[in-house]
């Protein structure tokens, strides 16, 4: 059986990156919804039995996720607990928000200048 | 009745090589992330007859079962259920088709179904399979052009 792939355990640090991966999507998923359901985050194990993968395939997501700034761990007890990361999930809102806002506006001037159809 | 998934795709090798990657050689390819242990030198079998285990063992000897093959037709289509990482009594159905797409390229065609079975949580685990899927092919993809 070959070594995990790389691309897991490098990381660049970047968000989108981390977003890129249809398992991290999930784990980011399952957290919005804990929060959403007013838990105070999900253990590895927790997350790991909602997800087709492996637990140290979800602690490897979870590593990259920390470092991409969108998760956070606390140790709660004897176990660790990892949530979403107020600011990097902001970060993430605020990129999408500038980009959407600026295409939104690019569509509004070409709608507007458009020759109208009726005579 | 919950959709299946279904996915298609091309490798670039004939559709008896295509089969003999997935089932003969499925342990030089399956990540170590799709397994119940996750440690990388554990041992993938599938075991190449109807009624065969598909299995990891460990390399201390423990073995965990993913599921069991119930349709073998090599090399056009095999099926198996499958239940990694659930109960036994939560077993899905996977079915996989290797069709010739020209002398040199095979398209395989998988359907994963019967997600009824988990009752309400089949949709929610039928996405989170998708996920699990799209991880997954990138590696078998790879294996059918590399080394033997």
């Amino acid at each position: 059986m070959p070594a995990s792939p790389n691309s897991l355990l490098a990381g660049s640090g970047d968000p989108f990156d981390a977003l890129g991966d249809p398992n991290r999507r999930a784990i980011v998923e399952l957290l919005g919804s804990a929060a959403a359901a007013g838990a105070d985050g999900r253990s590895v194990q927790e997350l790991a039995d909602a997800l087709p993968i492996s637990r140290p395939a979800v602690s490897r997501h979870l590593r990259l996720l920390k470092r991409a700034g969108l998760v956070v761990e606390e140790p709660r007890g004897t176990r660790r607990i990892y949530r979403l990361h107020d600011e990097g999930i902001e970060a993430v809102r605020a990129y999408l928000e500038r980009v959407w806002g600026e295409a939104a506006a690019r569509f509004r001037l070409v709608a507007e200048h458009r020759p109208s159809n009726r005579r | 009745m919950i959709d299946p998934i279904r996915l298609s795709f091309e490798v670039a090798c004939p559709v008896e090589r295509a089969f003999e990657v997935w089932t003969a050689d499925i342990d030089r390819w399956w990540p170590a992330d799709h397994t119940v242990s996750g440690s990388d030198d554990l041992l993938v079998v599938l075991e190449p007859r109807s009624g065969g285990r598909i299995y990891e063992r460990t390399p201390g000897g423990i073995e965990h079962d993913w599921g069991e093959v119930t349709v073998w037709e090599p090399p056009a289509r095999f099926g198996y259920l499958w239940h990694l990482r659930r109960d036994r009594e939560d077993a899905t159905e996977v079915e996989i088709r290797f069709v010739s797409a020209s002398a040199a390229t095979t398209r395989v065609e998988i359907e994963h179904r019967n997600w009824e079975r988990l009752g309400a949580e089949g949709e929610t685990w039928r996405d989170r399979n998708r996920g699990g899927w799209a991880s997954l092919l990138p590696h078998y993809v790879a294996a059918t052009t590399g080394p033997r």
